[in-house]
């Protein structure tokens, strides 16, 4: 039984994590960078989701797509201000851009972080449930009524972006523009767009994510950089760019953890990942989903 | 007019005018004010929760002490350095404190490993360092003379905790410590004393990480042979988190499973916010609870806590308040701000502060060293949710045995 529990619990907490990595996903898909403001946009959906229906009294089913809102504006502003120089055409962030992205992100990071510590203050705020049912039994396993329900809503987004991504208009300009940004660009798709629709779409997946766990995982100031650490792990063992990839390892990575978290040691448990990461790197660089690029 | 009489007046005035500006430069080092460092975490990933009780606390006591006129005629002045609960930057806090701002002590911290490396560095200064709430006993068990701590201390948690559950006749306990001095030390330490009051008890502890979110891996083995007590010994937010996740799962509250809280954490402003119904029956290791009997200072100071912050007293508030009134009064008995002096007071002082009447242990060697070692503490039991400290049920009243016919159980 216990070893049921173990992979109930770890699929749906790999479920959680699929929609966060998801996003990050995409951004490098597109973008080729890392976003390590990525954590941040889960904590504003969080705060979005508790603190619009704890001090407005909105009810959580109308606070949760808020809170997506809140990511995917947050998403865009961040898009336009932050991340347009990478591909406006300046010259000289030929050489520059990885550095650029990676301060701005960073720098974003540290000011959402202590702008939301010193606007709301550093108590944490528990989401309010989805459901008034506290327990579920499936079977001999106990599930927590919230829990189970922001595990159907997340497999219901991802299944829903992936279709978005494979069969839409916006998701073939994704595709094109991800495989080649100019030849993207010479067939008259407009790149800036797609990166914002992107990171957009990002941010709010991230948000949503913020929102459906903030009954669990209290949101703090610093909420966001657990899941964001997991993100960047499974981006990688997945496949950069690769949201297929992203998804299985994310089901794997909770599963794993779970696992290793009893039968090896609990102290250790997030270093299972961080080990998995590093054989993958060594032995299949570009992820379990990656393709391998050359670049000349 | 002749010479004599305009040399006269000109020494007159020149006297006047130098009697002016030395009135002025004794008024103005009269009114220089006297520097206290406080060091607290004010951003993650320590408790955010605790440094802000304690700043409010520290800035409470400094209002009062100021607005009676100051120490020796000098206004007091807070200077606040954020340490994030991270050793190294508590290090570097105190350090620029001592060095840079000047401040004749130290005292705030709350956090045990912050509070271990702050003391090292105001031992090699020789700085008076009041700690205000770092429980491990090992900051006592060094020695240093410029260390003094008016706070709780884990052995005096261990030997409550233990009482505590050798009279519930628990058979099977097991405790989750945050991954700190803090927490390893007071779970060791249960282990010890548990080991001495009841030796037929099991006892094992597991560690979890404060920064983590996720418990279920080392809560769900717990399903299939529940303990009778479980041993809550971390800080918020991983402790609220903690509690849901065990009540999510039905491992505890139940008839068989209790928590006991070894944190005092109960009484925080935003401990109902983020625990709900997980908390109803809770065993609360209280070092308040509104049914003590509070000294008049605790009493004013509990008022202006309230009517500054909006929040109702809670045992943080108290502890930062004597760390600041204590430094005062030690300014007061040695008649000036020398270090030697101060700290020479403090070790004979006798005075009554906003908890009880305080007073510092001599014994070396040990967890008493320098420790105010009747600390008032009560055991109570949370029965409703959202429940105020002052409606819970006091189960075990200060210097009284535990009341077991008190306790209640979920059917």
């Amino acid at each position: 039984m216990l070893a049921l529990d173990l992979v109930i619990n770890g699929l749906i907490i790999g479920v959680f994590y699929a929609l966060m990595a998801i996003g990050l996903s995409l951004i490098f898909g597109i973008l080729k960078i890392v976003n390590f403001a990525h954590g941040e946009f889960y904590m504003v959906g969080a705060y979005t989701y508790t603190l619009i229906a704890l001090a407005f009294g909105v009810p959580p089913w109308l606070a949760l797509p808020t809170a997506f809102v809140a990511g995917v504006v947050l998403g865009l502003v961040v898009e336009r201000l932050l991340m347009r120089p990478l591909y406006s055409g300046y010259i000289s962030w030929g050489f520059l851009r990885d550095e650029y992205a990676v301060i701005v992100t960073f720098g974003l990071s540290l000011l959402l972080i202590n702008l939301v510590d010193k606007v709301i203050g550093p108590y944490a705020y528990k989401g309010p449930p989805l459901t008034s049912v506290s327990r579920i039994s499936l079977g001999p396993v106990i599930v927590s009524g919230h829990r189970l329900v922001a595990f159907a809503i997340a497999v219901a987004v991802i299944v829903i972006v992936a279709l978005i991504v494979r069969y839409s208009y916006w998701g073939r300009q994704i595709q094109a523009v991800a495989q080649n940004r100019l030849g993207a660009s010479l067939a008259g798709i407009d790149t800036a767009k797609v990166s914002a629709f992107v990171f957009a779409l990002a941010g709010g997946l991230a948000a949503l994510s913020g929102g459906l766990l903030a009954n669990i995982f209290n949101p703090t100031p610093d909420v966001g950089i657990f899941p964001a650490v997991k993100s960047y792990v499974i981006v990688v063992l997945g496949g950069m760019g690769s949201i297929p990839g992203s998804i299985i390892a994310s089901l794997g990575l909770g599963v794993l953890e779970s696992f290793g978290g009893v039968y090896i040691s609990y102290q250790y448990r997030d270093t299972f990942g961080l080990i998995l990461l590093i054989l993958v790197l060594l032995f299949r660089p570009q992820g379990l989903f990656g393709e391998r690029v050359r670049e000349v | 007019m002749g010479p004599a009489s305009i040399l006269k007046y000109f020494g007159c005035a020149a006297l006047a005018v130098a009697a002016g500006l030395f009135a002025s430069a004794g008024g103005a080092v009269a009114q220089e004010p006297i520097k206290i460092g406080l060091t607290v975490t004010l951003s993650p990933p320590g408790s955010v929760s605790q440094g802000v009780q304690v700043r409010d606390g520290a800035e409470v006591a400094v209002k009062m002490i100021n607005d009676a006129g100051g120490v020796l005629g000098r206004p007091l002045e807070l200077i606040v350095e954020d340490t994030q609960g991270i050793p190294e930057k508590a290090r570097a806090a105190v350090e620029k404190l001592i060095t840079r701002d000047k401040v004749i002590a130290v005292t705030g911290e709350h956090q045990s490993s912050a509070a271990l490396a702050g003391i090292e560095v105001a031992h090699r200064y020789n700085v008076p360092y009041v700690n205000t709430n770092g429980w491990s006993d090992v900051i006592r068990e060094k020695g240093y003379p410029q260390v003094f701590n008016p706070g709780n201390f884990n052995s005096r948690v261990a030997i409550a905790a233990a009482e505590t559950i050798a009279a519930m006749g628990a058979k099977n306990v097991l405790a989750f410590p945050e991954n700190t001095d803090y927490g390893v030390g007071l779970a060791k330490l249960i282990g010890d004393v548990l080991k001495e009051k009841a030796p037929d008890v099991e006892y094992r502890y597991e560690t979890l990480d404060r920064a983590a979110k996720d418990f279920l891996p080392a809560l769900l083995p717990l399903k299939a042979n529940p303990p009778d007590v479980i041993v809550e010994i971390m800080l918020p937010p991983a402790a609220y988190i903690l509690i849901n996740q065990l009540y999510e799962q039905g491992i505890a509250p139940t008839s068989k499973t209790l928590i006991y809280d070894a944190s005092g954490i109960a009484d925080y402003p935003d401990f109902w916010q983020n625990v709900s119904d997980s908390a109803k029956y809770m065993l609360v290791f209280g070092l308040y609870h509104p049914k003590m009997q509070l000294p008049e200072l605790g009493r004013q100071v509990a008022e202006a806590y309230t009517a500054k912050t909006g929040f109702e007293p809670n045992r943080l508030l108290f502890q930062a308040a004597d760390s600041v009134f204590l430094i005062a009064e030690a300014i007061k008995i040695a008649g000036s701000t020398d270090p030697d002096a101060m700290i020479k007071a403090l070790e004979g002082i006798k005075w009554t502060g906003a908890r009880g009447e305080i007073t510092f242990s001599t014994e070396k060697g040990g967890y008493k060293y320098h420790q105010w070692l009747d600390v008032p503490y009560v055991t109570f039991q949370i029965t409703d949710v959202n429940q105020p400290v002052k409606d819970t049920k006091l189960v075990q009243e200060a210097g009284q045995p535990i009341d077991l016919s008190l306790i209640e159980r979920p059917n």
